[in-house]
């Protein structure tokens, strides 16, 4: 990152302005995530309502930051570092958002659930959030010390995730094979698995952007893959 | 598509003006049939640089060339070197259009005329006809060829100037600063204009203006305090540049 600060005062505070906007985003997408997953195993039907209100600000905040960015690009024609910190901050932006949405998503499924998860359910849906909450924590951090290190380790661990995913997602098939009867339960239960793991995606979209932002050049090689659902590798 | 036939090559290029060195071992390379573009601050050596290829800091008494230029592998900073047929295959524009004050004809059949290129008047209104279709500027003053060329718009001016240029003929085009007088539309004009000579010329051009650098060159070297800082593919100064100096410059960093 550069050291030296712009000649024009007002065009470094509009970078910095939208480098605190997303920041703030960033931290309202964290606070949503782990309310959903804390609301999800304790089945709090109260808090899930507060999630589905909460995510219009994130929505807000979103749509403040595209504006920015717009008003940048036609202000200042950014170049190089500039231009790569404008177009990754909507991009990251952009997956933040989502990640916002897949929270509230989960929140909405939490209505309809009985009071009470199942026990052996709960430890590898909370593994999950877990490493998924600890994932977009890690890469706001790596954002703000614009780390590329902990860009790809974050990148690398969405692997893991995966696994994650697909043992959590077996275990409610397994549930679903015990009785015919929790049906409802396995099919919501499967959506925020689903979910929580889609939020890794755009975690590792962040991860590629920031490393895109710091290098100018995007990260070697495929996304790492974990086993699927319905694989049996 | 970057070429990689180099047309101009520089090395350790250091010039002059009396105690002043305004250039330090430049070593640049410029490849044939591609625009480069040549950035840097004011008094950074850029227009003494393209100077020194068609040896026109020749007529200042106190400028003193050393090192290398070769075009087409052949040294030009040499005293045996007939200047005048050297500047009959580089043409110029520069920032301010000078037409002469002829006719929009007599313009461009001046260099043609002089360097012996046509051997009856056909074939210099061919010549003419032809250079103010490459410099797109036949459309808008076929029907007045005899107006004098200073009755014309500055964009069309600076177009007069580059079909001036391109009717003899050359194969080099050096540009300093050909759009800084020019209004959007104009500048547009040029700019199309530039993207279709470097199908047959070498370009080289002096710009302030970043994103005209991008916008028309395939390659940027960034110049500052007579260095050569950096040079490199325009997409890859303008979105990731090698050198902080350069990226300082380019993003308005500079201190």
């Amino acid at each position: 990152m550069s050291e030296i600060s712009h000649i024009v005062k007002s065009y470094e505070e509009e970078l910095q302005n939208l480098n605190d906007n997303l920041i703030k985003m960033g931290s309202l997408v964290e606070k949503q995530l782990s309310d959903s997953m804390e609301a999800i195993i304790k089945v709090d039907k109260e808090a899930a309502d507060n999630i589905i209100k909460n995510d219009a600000k994130i929505n807000e905040l979103r749509a403040i930051i595209e504006e920015q960015i717009v008003t940048v690009l036609v202000k200042r024609a950014p170049m190089a570092i500039d231009l790569r910190l404008t177009i990754s901050t909507l991009k990251i932006s952009s997956d933040l958002e989502r990640i916002g949405d897949l929270a509230k998503s989960v929140a909405k499924k939490i209505k309809p659930l009985p009071h009470d998860l199942p026990e052996e359910l709960i430890a590898s849906l909370r593994r999950l959030g877990d490493l998924v909450q600890r994932q977009l924590k890690d890469i706001l951090d790596a954002y703000l010390k614009k780390s590329k290190d902990l860009a790809i380790k974050i990148w690398k661990t969405d692997e893991k995730v995966d696994d994650l995913t697909h043992t959590a997602m077996n275990e409610v098939a397994d549930f679903l094979g015990k009785d015919k009867k929790n049906l409802d339960l396995a099919t919501h239960l499967l959506f925020v698995t689903k979910n929580i793991e889609r939020a890794g995606d755009h975690i590792t979209n962040i991860a590629e952007s920031l490393f895109y932002l710091i290098e100018g050049e995007h990260i070697e090689g495929a996304r790492p893959k974990g086993k699927d659902f319905d694989s049996n590798s | 598509m970057i070429s990689n036939n180099i047309k101009i090559k520089t090395q350790d290029l250091n010039v002059y003006y009396g105690e002043k060195q305004a250039l330090f071992n430049v070593n640049l390379d410029i490849h044939s049939k591609e625009v480069t573009a040549l950035i840097g601050p004011s008094g950074c050596g850029k227009s003494t640089f393209i100077r020194c290829i068609n040896r026109m800091n020749d007529v200042i008494d106190i400028c003193k060339i050393d090192g290398s230029i070769k075009i087409d592998d052949k040294e030009i900073i040499d005293n045996n070197v007939d200047v005048v047929r050297l500047r009959e295959s580089i043409g110029m524009v520069f920032q301010k259009p000078n037409p002469f004050p002829k006719s929009i004809y007599d313009n461009i059949s001046y260099g043609p005329s002089i360097h012996g290129l046509a051997d009856n008047k056909s074939d210099m209104d061919k010549i003419v006809e032809n250079s103010l279709k490459k410099a797109a500027l036949w459309e808008e003053v076929k029907d007045r060829l005899d107006e004098p060329g200073t009755g014309l718009s500055g964009g069309q001016q600076q177009r007069l100037c580059i079909a001036r240029a391109i009717s003899v003929n050359p194969e080099v085009i050096l540009m300093d600063e050909p759009c800084s007088a020019l209004d959007p539309i104009a500048t547009a004009k040029i700019e199309e204009l530039i993207d279709e000579l470097k199908k047959s010329y070498t370009i080289v051009i002096v710009t302030h203006s970043m994103s005209q650098a991008v916008r028309v060159s395939q390659r940027t070297g960034f110049f500052h305090l007579g260095k050569i800082i950096e040079v490199d593919t325009t997409e890859k100064i303008f979105k990731n540049p090698g050198n902080q100096m350069t990226q300082d410059y380019i993003t308005g960093r500079f201190g």
